[in-house]
C-alpha cells in the first residue's frame, strides 16, 4: 500500500506538468489539471501520514533494487508529516495564484509557463522529504531549485532578475557545496544510501565524521538561510509575485531546515556540531529580527522575520534533545503555513493599497475589516501570541531549552524570548501604520498638521497669569518646537526620497476609495488564515505526533529498520 | 584508498580559478565561474571512485578491473543539471543586457536605502518631537498651564478623546 | 466553568452580528453572558465557604502539560466575581455610553466581551501556562480596545506601549512559569503553590514572575502607560484600567504568595516598589485636570497600596488586601463610569470647566460622593475596612521585620493621605461650583439606564461595609493559606473598638484634607518639584535606540551585494570544514603520483587554460579556454575508464560553447574591469584558500575508505535484472532511474525558463516557417547567392551571411547525424550512448541547420513546437515509471521482453528503453527550446530593432 503511494507525491506533479506542457495553449485546461493533481497530491500524503503514524517508518526501493544497490524512498513521520503541511499549503498557494492569473490575465504570472514549473517545484520538494539516498536528496533540491529560479524570474522585470541572479548564484554555490560533500562521503563510505551511511559513518574516524558532518551542514545552512549565510533571502524573496514568494518562503527554506534534521539526528547522531548550531541559532534569531525592525516594507519585514524565525527551529535541533527536536519539528509545521498566509495577505494588502511599502498605506483596518482580521490573526500567531500555534511552538522550544539547562541553552531561551518580543514589535508596527493610520496622517503628509499644533500650544504663552511658571515652559517650547520641525522635515523627506519607486502608489495615494479583493484570493486567504488557526486546535494530537517523530529521529532504528536490517548495511 | 597527488591539484587550481572568477561582478565571469566550480566538482567525485580502470561495460572488461560506475552514474547526472543551469544564466544574463544594458551584478537599493535610515516613524518619536495633543498622558515635562486655566492649577493633561468629540 | 469561557468566545464571535441587528441595545444581550457567570459563582458560594474547591480539567496538549485546567476556591472566586460583576454592569453602560449606529462599535462589543472571557479564565485557570495564555489574551485585546480605530497618533501610541511594556513582562513571565515549573515538577499552580521547590531557578523564576505581575499592574518603573492608556473610552477605562486587567497582576501575587513569600527577594521587590508606586501615583495624581487622568492616577497609587498588601505573605496583610481588592474595583469603576457620565452630558472633563454639576446631576453626584468616600476610606464604606485592617495589620504583626512594618505603615498613611486629597480634589472638580467659571451646560442629561451601573456599583460599596464581617469567611478562605504574625486574627468589620488603626485613619483624613485645602500652594510647590524627565521618556529612548540598533546591524550584515554574500558563505567553508580539516581530520598516509602520465599533462593543460581564463578580458576568448578545461575533463574521463562520461562531457561542453556564442554576440566584446585592487587580491586569497581546501579534502576523505563501494555488485546485477551490458547506462535508466527522471524533469524547467526570460509573456513563440515570407520575384543584388538551394530557407538569409559549403555539409550530414543519435540511444543499454548522447547529438544536428540556414531553416528543420516535446518526453519517462506501479510492481520496475520478430529475429528488449527514450526527446526538446529562444528569436528582436545595417536582398519580416 504505502509502497504504491509513496512514489506519488513525486510522480503526480511530473505527469501533471508534462499534462499541462501538452495542453500549453488551454490555460483553462491547465488549471484544472495542476488543481485536480495537487489535490490528489493532498490526499495521498495525508494517508501516508496517517499509514506511518500507525505503522512506522516504511522503505520503497525504486525499481524493486535490491536495498542498497537502487535508491530507497522512506516514508517516516517526519517526512510525511511534511509532505501533508507542504502539499496542503502548495494547494493553496496554486488556488491563489488562480484567482489572481484569473483576474490579472497572464500578465504577472504567464500560466503556460507557471503551472509546469510550479508542479515541478511541488514534486522536487515533495522527493526531497521522501529522499532516503543522500544524491537524490541533492537531486531533489536541484529540481526544486530550478524551478524556484524560473518562478523567481517570472516576467522577468529589472528587479525580479537582479533579486534572481542573487538568488540562483548563492544556491548554484550551495549545490556545489552539497555536491561536493556527496563526492567526499562517498570517498569515505563507499555509498550514498542513507541508511546504509548511517551506519558506515559511525565506523569512520572521528575527525573525518566531523569533517563531513561540517560541509552538509554548511551547504544546508545555505538553503536554510542560517545566518551568517542568510543574507541571500531578504534581497531575493520579496521581488517575486506575490503566490511565488509565498511558497518560497513557505516552503523552501523549510525543505533546508528539514534536510538539517534529517542528516544531524541520523547521519551525526554524535551532536559534533551541536554548540555551533546553537550558537548560529541564537544568531539568526536577533540578527533577523533586528533586520525586520529596520525594514519599512511589508514583504521585506516579513522576509527577515523568515529568516529570525529559522533560528528558532535551529534552536530545537542543537538542543539534540528529543523535547527539542519535537519543538523543532512542530515549529516547521507551524512556520511553512504562517509564513506562506502572511505573504499572500501581503499580496491581498498591495492590491488594496497599492503598495507594500508601510509609509505608503494607510487606513486599511477602514478600508477593508475583512482584510483587517486576516492580517492580524496570522500576525499575532508569527509573534507567538497565543493560543495560536506559534506560541506552542516557541513554548515547546523554550521548555525544552530550560529543561536542557546548560548555560548556552538558557542564553538561547533568553534570545527567544526576545526575538518574540521583537516580531511582536515589528508586526504590530505594520498594523498601526498601514492599518491603523489614516492616510492623511501618513509621513510626509503631516506637515500641514505638524504647522497647525506647532501654532498650538505657542498661543496661550500670552494670556499664562502665573509669571514664573511661564518662563521654562516657554523655553522648553521653543526646543520642542525646533526638534519636532527637524523631526517632521526628516519624514517629509523620507517619504518624497521613497516615492519614486512605485507610481501606482502615487496615484492611488490621494483617493481612499475602496479597492475590491477578488474573491477567489480572499478566499483561500481565509482558508489559510482558517489552518493556522486550525493547528492551534488541533495541536494536541499533532505535537503528539511531532514528539513521537523526535522520539523515531532520536532512535534511528525505526528509520534504519525500515530500509534494510542493519546487517545488510554494513 | 590511496590518493594520487595530481587529481587534487587540477582540482585545488579549478577550483581556486572558479572560485576567483565567482567573485567578480560581471555576470559573464561568475557563469564562467561556476563552470569551472562544476568541472572541478565533477572531477571531485571521479577521483573518489578510486584507482580508474576499463570501462564498466560487461564483455569489454571484467567486473573487477573495471572503473567505479556508480560516480560515473552520479556525474552524467551533476553535468546534465550543471548545463540546463548554465542555459537558464544565460538567459538571464540576456535579459539583464536587454533591460538595463549591462551585465554586472547590481546592488540591492533598498538595503542601501534601509542602511541609510535616520528617521524615525511618527508612531515612534521621542514625544517632545510629537504635536502636544498627540503627547501620551502623564508625560512629565508637558507639564503646562492652559489657556482658561483656573488660577494655580498646573496640569499634564492633554485632551483625551471626549465621548462628545468622537 | 470551560463552558462559561465558550459561552464569552461565541459571544465575542456573534457580537458583530448582534450589533448589525439590534444597534447598541446588543449590549443588553451580551451583558447576559458575564452576568451568567457571576450566577453561577454565587451558587458555587457554598462549596467553596465550605472550604471546598471545584475543579475541571479538559486535555489540550498532553506532550507540554498544557491542558485546560480550571479551579475554584476562595481567591479566584473572589476575583471572578468582580471581574464578572463589573464586567456585566459595564457591557450594560455601554449600551448607553456608546451612540447609536457609532462606527466601530461591533468591533468594540466583541473586544470587550472576549475581554471579559479572557479575564475570566485568567482568575480560573490552574495551569501554569494557561495562565499565560489567558495573560497574553487580556494583553492583545487592551491593544485592540486602547487603539480603538485607530485614527488618533495618541491612541496609537498609547496602545503599542501598554502591548510592548506588558508583553515584554509576559515573557518574562512565561520563562519564570517554566523554571518554577521546571523546579517543582508540577505545572499546576495549586501544587507548585504547595511545594514551589528550593534553589537559584525558584528564585529567577519567582523574581521573573513578578516582573509580569509588575509590569501588568503598572507599578514603577513601568506604571506610564495606564495613564497613556486612558485614551480608551470611558468603560474600557473602568473595566480593564480600573477593576479587572490592572488586578491580574495583583492577583498572581495574591495567587504566588502562600508558596513563595518566604523566597528571598519577594518582599522587597513587591513592597518597595508598591510602596514607591502608591507614592508616586498619589502625588501625580493631585495635579490632574482630567478627572479621567485623576482617577488613573488614582489607580496607579492603589495598585502599590494592594500589591504592598497582598505581597506581604502574611494572614492579616492577605486578608486586608483582599478586602481592599474589593473595594477598589468597586469604587474605582464606579468613578470611571460617572466621569463617563459626566463627559457624555457636558462634553468636556476638565475639572476647570465643569462648575456647579452637584446641582445638575444630583443623582450622579449621590453615587460619585458615595464611591470617592469609599476611596478616601471613610467610614462607614468598604475603603474603610480594607485601609483599617491594613492600619490594624501593620501596627502589630502584618512583616516578619519589626522596623520594616513600621516604615511601610508610615509610608502607608501617607499614601492614603493623598488619596484622601485627590478623593476630594475629584469631587470638588466634578460637582462643586467654581467661582469665575459659567456652570457648565448638560446638553443630554442621563438616563436612568446610564445610571444604572455606577449607582449598583457604589450601592455594593456602601453595603459592603456594614456587611464586611459576612465578607470574612470569603476572606479567611484565601488569607488562612498564609502564616499569622500579629498575635490574633483580626475579623473585618467597621468599629474595633479605640485602637491606633482608628487613629491613623483619622490622620489619613485630616492631612488629607488639609492637603487639599491648600491645593493652590501644593500646586505651586508641584511645579517646581516637576522633573523633566520620566518613565515613558525612557521607554521612547529605548524604543528609538532599538531602531538604531536595527539600522547599524542591519546596514552591516545586509550589504545588498552579491559578491559580499558569496565571500561570507567561502570564508564560513574555510572557517568551519577548513578548521577541521586542518586540525581534527587524520590526512593519507601515503599517496601516489597518478594513475596514468597522461592524466599530469591534461592536468597541466586545464590548468594553464583555467589560468589564462581568469586574465583575458575578451568575451568569447574566456568562453573558449574555460571550454578547454571541459574537453580536458572528458579526456580525464576517458583516462578514467568512463566513456560514457567522456562522450557527455563532450558534447555538453560543444552546446555549452553554442549557447554562449548565442547570447554574448549580443554583447560588448570586453568585460569592463570594475575591481580595486585590494579586492582582487582579497578575491585571491580566499580563491587560493578554498582551492587548497578541496583539493586536500577529497584526498583526505577517500584515505579513510575501509567498506567496499556498494557499486561491487553493480555489473552482474545490471545484466541480470537491467538486462543490459553498459553498467553506467544501466544505472541510469534503471537502477538510479528515480535520479535520472528528476534531472529531466530538471531540464524541462531549464528549458521552460529560458524560453520564458526569452519570450516573457508566453511559453514559446510561433515556428518561423519560409513560407511566411515573400521572397522578391527575382532578386536584383548583384551577387547573387547560387540558385541551387541546398536547404530549404537559406533563401532568407543575407548572401554575404551564406556560406555554400556549410550548406552543403549540413545537407550531407543532417540526416546521417540523426541516424546516429537513434543509434546511441538504442544501443546504448549496452554500448557507449544512451538517452542522453543520443539526444545530445540530435540536438547538435539542429545546431548545425540553425548555423547554417538561420532562424527559418531551424523553422523548417524542427516543425514541433519545444513544449510538445518535452511535455511527451517527461510524460513517456513518467509514464514508464508510473506503468511499473500499475502492472503491480515497485515504481519504475522494468521488463526484459523477449519477442521474436519475423525479419529480425530474437530480439530482447529492456523496458527502461522507454525511459531513456524520454530522455532522448527532452534533451533535444531543450536543445530546440534553447535554439529557438536564445537564437531564433534573438536573431527576430534584431530585425525588428534596428532595421539599418539590412542588406540589400535580406527580407525582413514584421
Amino acid at each position: 500500500m504505502t509502497g504504491v503511494l509513496a512514489p506519488l507525491p513525486v510522480l503526480l506533479p511530473l505527469l501533471g506538468a508534462a499534462g499541462t506542457l501538452l495542453v500549453g495553449r488551454h490555460p483553462a485546461v491547465q488549471r484544472v489539471l495542476s488543481v485536480v493533481v495537487l489535490i490528489a497530491v493532498l490526499s495521498v500524503s495525508v494517508v501516508l501520514l496517517l499509514r506511518a503514524d500507525a505503522l512506522g517508518a516504511t522503505a520503497v526501493s525504486v525499481g524493486g533494487w535490491p536495498v542498497p544497490l537502487g535508491i530507497v524512498l522512506v516514508v517516516d513521520r517526519l517526512s510525511a508529516l511534511m509532505l501533508v503541511v507542504a502539499s496542503a499549503v502548495a494547494l493553496g498557494v496554486l488556488v491563489f495564484a488562480v484567482g489572481q492569473g484569473a483576474t490579472d490575465g497572464s500578465e504577472q504570472t504567464p500560466l503556460s509557463v507557471f503551472h509546469p514549473t510550479f508542479l515541478v517545484l511541488v514534486a522536487g520538494v515533495s522527493n526531497a522529504f521522501l529522499a532516503g539516498d543522500l544524491f537524490n536528496l541533492y537531486v531533489g533540491f536541484e529540481i526544486l531549485l530550478m524551478a524556484s529560479y524560473v518562478l523567481l524570474t517570472l516576467g522577468g522585470t529589472a528587479p525580479r532578475i537582479r533579486g534572481g541572479i542573487t538568488y540562483v548564484v548563492v544556491s548554484l554555490m550551495s549545490s556545489l557545496v552539497f555536491l561536493a560533500a556527496i563526492g567526499l562521503v562517498y570517498a569515505a563510505t563507499g555509498t550514498v544510501n542513507l541508511a546504509q551511511l548511517a551506519v558506515r559513518l559511525g565506523e569512520l574516524p572521528a575527525g573525518t565524521q566531523v569533517l563531513l558532518q561540517s560541509m552538509l551542514l554548511v551547504a544546508f545552512c545555505i538553503k536554510a538561510a542560517v545566518f551568517p549565510l542568510s543574507a541571500w533571502l531578504p534581497d531575493s524573496y520579496p521581488t517575486a509575485p506575490a503566490p511565488v514568494t509565498a511558497v518560497f518562503a513557505g516552503l523552501l527554506t523549510k525543505v533546508g531546515v528539514y534536510a538539517i534534521i534529517r542528516t544531524q539526528t541520523l547521519l551525526f547522531p554524535g551532536g559534533a556540531l551541536d554548540t555551533v548550531l546553537m550558537c548560529a541559532a541564537l544568531a539568526t534569531m536577533l540578527i533577523g529580527i533586528l533586520g525586520a525592525i529596520a525594514q519599512t516594507d511589508i514583504r521585506r519585514i516579513l522576509s527577515f522575520t523568515l529568516v529570525s524565525h529559522i533560528g528558532y527551529m535551529v534552536f530545537g535541533i542543537g538542543l539534540a534533545t528529543s523535547a527539542g527536536l519535537a519543538g523543532a519539528i512542530f515549529y516547521v509545521a507551524h512556520h511553512i503555513a504562517i509564513q506562506t498566509t502572511l505573504f499572500l495577505v501581503a499580496g491581498l494588502v498591495e492590491r488594496q493599497g497599492g503598495s507594500t511599502a508601510v509609509d505608503r498605506l494607510g487606513g486599511l483596518a477602514k478600508a477593508s475589516p475583512l482584510l483587517a482580521v486576516l492580517f492580524f490573526v496570522p500576525a499575532m500567531n508569527l509573534a507567538g501570541i497565543p493560543p495560536f500555534s506559534g506560541f506552542i511552538g516557541k513554548l515547546g522550544l523554550l521548555r525544552a531549552g530550560v529543561a536542557e539547562g546548560s548555560p548556552l541553552a538558557l542564553v538561547l531561551v533568553a534570545g527567544g524570548v526576545v526575538t518574540s518580543l521583537l516580531t511582536l514589535i515589528a508586526v504590530a508596527r505594520v498594523w498601526t501604520r498601514a492599518f491603523w493610520r489614516p492616510r492623511t496622517q501618513q509621513p510626509g503628509r503631516d506637515t500641514a498638521r505638524a504647522a497647525a499644533s506647532d501654532a498650538g500650544p505657542d498661543t496661550p504663552d500670552g494670556e499664562v497669569t502665573d509669571g514664573n511658571g511661564s518662563a521654562p515652559v516657554l523655553v522648553g517650547q521653543s526646543a520642542r518646537r525646533a526638534a519636532r520641525q527637524a523631526a517632521w522635515v526628516r519624514h517629509t523627506q523620507v517619504a518624497t526620497a521613497s516615492e519614486a519607486d512605485d507610481d501606482r502608489a502615487e496615484e492611488r495615494d490621494d483617493d481612499d476609495e475602496v479597492h475590491p479583493l477578488p474573491g477567489v484570493m480572499l478566499a483561500t486567504t481565509g482558508a489559510l488564515v482558517a489552518l493556522t488557526v486550525a493547528l492551534t486546535v488541533i495541536a494536541g494530537p499533532l505535537y503528539g505526533l511531532a514528539s513521537r517523530a523526535a522520539d523515531d529521529l532520536r532512535e534511528r532504528t525505526p528509520y534504519l529498520e525500515s530500509v534494510a536490517d542493519v546487517a545488510v548495511l554494513r | 584508498m590511496t590518493p594520487t597527488i595530481v587529481l587534487p591539484v587540477i582540482i585545488g587550481g579549478l577550483y581556486a580559478a572558479g572560485v576567483y572568477l565567482l567573485l567578480d561582478r560581471s555576470l559573464t565571469r561568475v557563469l564562467l565561474g561556476f563552470l569551472l566550480l562544476g568541472n572541478a566538482t565533477n572531477l571531485l567525485l571521479l577521483s573518489v571512485g578510486g584507482p580508474g580502470g576499463l570501462a564498466p561495460i560487461l564483455g569489454y572488461a571484467e567486473a573487477e578491473e573495471m572503473s567505479d560506475p556508480l560516480p560515473q552514474a552520479l556525474i552524467l547526472t551533476a553535468i546534465v543539471i550543471t548545463f540546463g543551469v548554465a542555459a537558464f544564466m544565460l538567459a538571464m544574463i540576456h535579459r539583464s543586457w536587454r533591460l538595463v544594458n549591462e551585465e554586472n551584478v547590481g546592488t540591492d537599493e533598498e538595503d542601501r536605502r534601509v542602511a541609510a535610515r535616520s528617521d524615525t516613524d511618527a508612531d515612534e518619536l521621542d514625544p517632545d518631537d510629537l504635536a502636544p495633543e498627540d503627547r501620551p498622558a502623564g508625560h512629565a515635562d508637558s507639564l503646562r498651564i492652559r489657556a482658561g486655566a483656573v488660577r494655580g492649577i498646573p496640569s499634564d493633561d492633554v485632551d483625551l478623546p471626549s465621548a462628545s468629540a468622537r | 466553568m470551560t463552558a462559561l469561557l465558550l459561552l464569552h468566545l461565541i459571544a465575542a464571535l456573534g457580537a458583530p452580528l448582534l450589533v448589525r441587528w439590534w444597534g447598541r441595545a446588543a449590549f443588553l444581550v451580551l451583558a447576559l453572558v458575564p452576568g451568567a457567570a457571576l450566577a453561577w459563582l454565587l451558587v458555587q458560594l457554598s462549596v467553596v465557604l465550605a472550604g471546598g474547591v471545584v475543579e475541571e480539567t479538559t486535555s489540550w496538549i498532553p506532550a507540554l502539560d498544557l491542558a485546560v485546567t480550571l479551579r475554584l476556591d476562595a481567591l479566584s472566586l473572589t476575583i471572578a466575581a468582580l471581574v464578572t460583576g463589573v464586567g456585566a454592569l459595564v457591557l450594560l453602560y455601554c449600551a448607553r455610553y456608546v451612540g447609536r449606529d457609532e462606527e466601530g462599535t461591533a468591533r468594540f462589543a466583541a473586544c470587550l466581551t472576549g475581554f471579559a472571557g479572557a479575564m475570566l479564565g485568567l482568575v480560573l485557570a490552574d495551569d501554569l501556562l494557561l495562565l499565560y495564555v489567558f495573560w497574553e489574551l487580556t494583553t492583545v485585546l487592551s491593544f485592540l480596545l486602547i487603539g480603538g480605530d485607530g485614527a488618533r497618533l495618541a491612541g496609537r501610541r498609547a496602545a503599542t506601549q501598554a502591548l510592548v511594556l506588558t508583553t515584554a513582562g509576559g515573557l518574562a513571565m512565561l520563562v519564570g512559569l517554566l523554571l518554577l515549573g521546571q523546579a517543582s515538577g508540577s505545572w499546576l499552580l495549586s501544587e507548585v503553590v504547595a511545594d514551589p521547590g528550593t534553589g537559584p531557578a525558584v528564585t529567577a523564576g519567582m523574581l521573573l514572575v513578578l516582573a509580569g505581575a509588575v509590569t501588568k499592574s503598572a507599578l514603577v518603573p513601568f506604571h506610564f502607560w495606564l495613564p497613556a492608556a486612558m485614551e480608551a473610552p470611558t468603560p474600557v477605562s473602568a473595566y480593564l484600567h480600573a477593576a479587572a486587567m490592572v488586578k491580574a497582576g495583583i492577583y498572581l501575587v495574591a495567587r504566588l504568595a502562600p508558596g513563595l513569600a518566604e523566597v528571598p527577594g519577594w518582599r522587597p521587590v513587591l513592597i518597595g516598589l508598591g510602596l514607591a508606586t502608591m507614592l508616586v501615583g498619589g502625588w501625580r495624581a493631585l495635579r490632574q485636570t482630567d478627572l479621567k487622568l485623576l482617577l488613573a492616577f488614582g489607580t496607579v497609587s492603589q495598585l502599590g497600596f494592594l500589591m504592598v498588601l497582598l505581597g506581604g505573605g502574611s494572614r492579616e496583610l492577605a486578608a486586608a488586601g483582599l478586602a481592599m481588592t474589593c473595594a477598589h474595583a468597586l469604587f474605582k469603576s464606579t468613578l470611571f463610569l460617572s466621569v463617563g457620565v459626566i463627559d457624555h452630558a457636558t462634553g468636556t472633563r476638565d475639572l476647570r470647566r465643569v462648575s456647579g454639576l452637584g446641582r445638575q446631576l444630583p443623582a450622579l453626584a449621590v453615587i460619585a460622593t458615595a464611591a470617592a468616600a469609599s476611596m478616601a476610606g471613610l467610614p462607614p464604606l468598604l475603603g474603610f475596612v480594607g485601609k483599617e485592617a491594613a492600619f490594624a495589620a501593620l501596627w502589630d504583626g502584618g512583616l516578619p521585620d519589626r522596623t520594616t512594618a513600621a516604615l511601610v505603615l508610615a509610608g502607608l498613611v501617607l499614601g492614603s493621605t493623598f488619596t484622601v486629597a485627590y478623593s476630594a480634589r475629584f469631587l470638588w472638580g466634578a460637582f462643586a461650583r467654581k467661582p469665575g467659571t459659567p456652570p457648565a451646560e448638560v446638553a443630554h442629561p442621563p438616563g436612568p439606564l446610564f445610571l444604572t451601573a455606577p449607582a449598583v456599583l457604589a450601592l455594593a460599596g456602601l453595603v459592603a461595609g456594614p456587611a464586611s464581617p459576612a465578607l470574612e469567611p470569603l476572606v479567611a478562605g484565601y488569607a488562612d493559606t498564609l502564616p499569622l504574625l500579629a498575635p490574633e486574627p483580626e475579623q473585618l468589620g467597621l468599629w474595633h473598638g479605640w485602637q491606633p488603626a482608628l487613629l491613623l485613619s483619622a490622620v489619613t483624613l485630616l492631612g488629607g484634607l488639609g492637603l487639599f485645602a491648600v491645593r493652590a500652594r501644593v500646586s505651586r510647590v508641584q511645579e517646581r518639584l516637576a522633573v523633566g524627565a520620566s518613565a515613558d521618556e525612557g521607554y521612547w529612548n529605548v524604543l528609538q535606540g532599538l531602531d538604531r540598533l536595527a539600522v547599524l546591524v542591519t546596514g552591516t550584515t545586509q550589504r545588498g551585494s552579491l559578491p559580499a554574500y558569496l565571500g561570507t558563505i567561502l570564508v564560513v567553508l574555510l572557517a568551519l570544514p577548513g578548521t577541521l580539516l586542518v586540525t581534527r581530520a587524520p590526512w593519507p598516509a601515503e599517496w601516489r603520483a597518478w594513475d596514468t602520465p597522461a592524466q599530469a599533462l591534461v592536468g597541466a593543460v586545464m590548468l594553464i587554460a583555467a589560468a589564462l581564463a581568469l586574465r583575458i578580458r575578451q568575451r568569447l576568448s574566456a568562453v573558449l579556454v574555460v571550454g578547454i578545461t571541459g574537453y580536458g575533463l572528458a579526456l580525464l574521463f576517458a583516462l578514467q575508464g568512463a566513456p560514457d562520461l567522456a562522450l557527455t562531457q563532450f558534447l555538453v561542453e560543444t552546446l555549452t560553447l553554442v549557447v554562449f556564442v548565442l547570447v554574448l554576440r549580443k554583447l560588448p566584446k570586453d568585460i569592463a574591469e570594475r575591481h580595486r585592487g585590494r579586492e582582487r587580491a582579497a578575491r585571491g586569497a580566499i580563491a587560493v584558500a578554498v582551492g587548497a581546501l578541496m583539493g586536500v579534502i577529497g584526498a583526505v576523505a577517500m584515505a579513510v575508505r575501509t567498506a567496499t563501494p556498494v557499486s561491487v555488485d553493480y555489473p552482474e546485477e545490471a545484466y541480470e535484472y537491467g538486462g543490459g551490458q553498459n553498467v553506467v547506462n544501466v544505472t541510469l535508466v534503471d537502477i538510479r532511474a528515480w535520479d535520472t527522471l528528476g534531472e529531466i524533469s530538471l531540464l524541462v524547467v531549464a528549458a521552460t525558463g529560458v524560453a520564458s526570460l526569452v519570450f516573457l509573456r508566453h511559453r514559446t513563440g510561433g515556428v518561423d516557417r519560409a513560407e511566411d515570407l515573400q521572397l522578391r520575384p527575382d532578386g536584383v543584388s548583384p551577387r547573387r547567392a547560387p540558385r541551387r538551394r541546398w536547404l530549404a530557407a537559406t533563401a532568407t538569409l543575407d548572401p554575404q551571411r551564406r556560406s555554400v559549403v556549410l550548406e552543403v555539409i549540413t545537407r550531407l550530414l543532417f540526416h546521417s547525424i540523426l541516424v546516429f543519435s537513434l543509434y546511441l540511444l538504442f544501443s546504448g543499454h549496452n554500448e557507449p550512448g544512451g538517452g542522453f548522447a543520443g539526444g545530445l547529438v540530435a540536438g547538435l544536428a539542429l545546431v548545425l541547420r540553425y548555423l547554417a540556414g538561420g532562424r527559418y531553416e531551424l523553422g523548417e528543420a524542427a516543425r514541433v513546437a519545444p513544449g510538445l516535446l518535452l511535455g511527451s518526453g517527461l510524460l513517456v519517462a513518467g509514464g514508464s515509471g508510473a506503468a511499473g506501479l500499475l502492472a503491480g510492481e515497485d515504481v519504475l520496475q522494468s521488463a526484459i521482453l523477449q519477442v521474436t520478430l519475423p525479419v529480425l529475429g530474437d530480439v530482447k528488449l529492456v523496458t527502461s528503453l522507454f525511459f531513456d527514450m524520454g530522455v532522448y526527446l527532452i534533451v533535444v526538446g531543450l536543445v530546440l527550446d534553447v535554439l529557438r529562444s536564445l537564437g531564433a528569436e534573438l536573431d527576430r528582436q534584431d530585425d525588428e530593432d534596428d532595421p539599418i545595417g539590412l542588406q540589400p536582398g535580406e527580407v525582413v519580416v514584421r
